[in-house]
């Protein structure tokens, strides 16, 4: 059977709508969703309560989180201090904006799926607000597989999509105790894992304007990643009327990230 | 000089070990460095006369180099360091008579001083940390996964790292790691095959057990306070 799994949406209704158009038009009922349902956008509430009302199994994002708890990134989510503002100018527009219904939903969602031997997170097993990167160390991103107990991982957070297989591996361990005297040798064979990074609908960072998701396919493990165009212009629109920063259409209608990726994307907030 | 990294933990206000140890490095030969590595404090005897010791060497002492451990986080959290965390891995474990023992253990007027102390040191490619880089209470220990022992050591960046919180005296070697990876995106489908430089994941012990590291040779000697006679045997004395 065919899943979708959808995630970053960043209150852009228009990339929402389109991308659960593709999803209709190929049959596939079972969509998850790896949060980030609102922040940087102009539609928090119409995204909310369009996730709501498909019942689409979901979980808690970091601008979820945030939402609820307050800013939970320290400053070291940012790369500059323009880019943390603009970052606080979004997370209080959709702090007021943000119904109290929709809080409390945001409020509910878990930070993991399982199912089967699939698991769904929005960062990593660790945090929501730790990026797996496709060019992470490749025994740190098998050891986050691996923790999660699972053979797929499931993320989002980078908002680029990629599929990383990790196999073929070993590793030798030497162990000597307190003794001084026994030394042990063990050959190990390394698990194979794989993560699935969905990217972003709402908020591309993958050198297009497209949304991305991706299609998995749980009888061959066949995973598509799939780009759907959207009114780009219409979310733009938005963005300026709701007096939100201008650079969020900018770099929306230009197709890359502009400033608000960290520099150090390895690194866990601890605040 | 043959210059040695003395690596010291679990004191747990112990004085009298402290100095035994202290009695034993003066006897071996180098160049010595003193690591202490968290959880000098605990609930079960006042630790004010080891902390004043710290804090105020004896004039033979060789300087001790602290960090905090799992005790002194139970401390500081308890006591309001932590902002809204308390002592809740402490309480759930051995109950609300500890964290009052562990808090009568310890004068106030010792807080400003623990309350300074540093989660880790980097000293070279190796880190120093009581439990691990992911948190002081991660416990190490020879049967830890490979790739978790990796993850820890990846996330300080270096090539050891000496952990006390397992209480355990081991040297574990990482050696011949590889994995391969295949990465598939939008543009584009690539391999690669990652490989690791030898990797090592040292416990120092607790108390009256501790470790000599020789820095220039990478060896560790795990040694007793009890056991000066056999370190004089392996060459210290």
């Amino acid at each position: 059977m065919k899943h979708a799994v959808i995630s970053c949406l960043h209150a852009n209704l228009s990339a929402v709508e389109a991308v659960l158009g593709d999803i209709d038009r190929q049959g596939i009922e079972t969509i998850t969703c790896l949060g980030d349902l609102v922040g940087y956008g102009p539609q928090p509430n119409e995204v909310v309560e369009l996730i709501r009302d498909r019942e689409i199994e979901t979980c808690q994002g970091c601008w979820d989180e945030d939402i609820i708890d307050g800013l939970d990134a320290c400053d070291c989510s940012y790369p500059s201090q323009l880019a943390e503002r603009r970052g606080h100018i979004a997370h209080q527009w959709t702090t007021e904006k943000l119904t109290y219904g929709n809080k409390q939903f945001l409020a509910s969602l878990p930070t993991s799926i399982r199912r089967g031997r699939s698991f769904f997170v929005h960062g990593s097993p660790n945090s929501q607000h730790e990026y797996l990167l496709p060019d992470m160390d490749a025994f740190a991103a098998l050891e986050r597989v691996e923790m999660s107990g699972a053979d797929t991982l499931f993320c989002g957070h980078t908002h680029f999509p990629y599929v990383r297989e990790l196999g073929n591996g070993s590793i030798r361990v030497n162990i000597k105790n307190a003794s001084d005297r026994e030394r042990e040798v063990k050959e190990m064979t390394l698990p194979i894992r794989r993560i699935v990074n969905v990217g972003s609908v709402g908020e591309p960072r993958h050198g297009g304007v497209n949304a991305t998701y991706v299609i998995y396919d749980d009888i061959n493990s066949d995973v598509e990643i799939r780009e759907v165009a959207y009114d780009i212009d219409r979310t733009c629109k938005a963005i300026i009327d709701a007096g939100l920063p201008h650079v969020f259409a900018w770099r929306l209608s230009n197709g890359f990230e502009f400033a608000e990726l960290a520099e150090d994307a390895s690194h866990v907030c601890e605040r | 000089m043959i210059e040695r990294w003395a690596l010291i933990s679990g004191l747990m206000g112990d004085l009298e070990t402290y100095e035994l140890i202290q009695k034993d490095l003066k006897n071996t030969r180098g160049d010595i460095t003193l690591f202490v590595l968290g959880d000098v404090v605990g609930p079960d005897k006042n630790c004010d006369a080891l902390l004043n010791r710290l804090i105020n060497p004896h004039r033979d002492d060789l300087k001790p180099n602290c960090i905090y451990g799992w005790w002194e986080e139970q401390l500081l959290a308890e006591l309001g360091y932590r902002g809204e965390r308390k002592s809740d891995a402490l309480r759930l474990n051995k109950g609300d008579d500890a964290v009052i023992a562990l808090i009568n253990a310890v004068d106030p007027y010792y807080l400003g001083w623990i309350s300074s102390l540093q989660f880790g040191f980097v000293e070279l490619d190796c880190g120093l940390i009581h439990g691990s880089s992911k948190d002081v209470g991660d416990i190490l220990t020879m049967q830890t996964p490979p790739l978790t022992l990796l993850d820890r050591i990846t996330r300080l960046n270096v090539n050891r790292l000496f952990t006390a919180r397992s209480k355990q005296q081991f040297h574990l070697e990482l050696t011949d790691a590889v994995v391969d990876s295949k990465i598939k995106d939008l543009n584009e489908e690539r391999n690669q095959e990652h490989t690791l430089p030898k990797r090592a994941v040292i416990g120092i012990g607790a108390g009256a057990n501790y470790t000599l590291y020789d820095v220039g040779s990478d060896k560790t000697h795990f040694l007793t306070v009890s056991d000066v006679t056999k370190s004089r045997g392996l060459g210290f004395a």
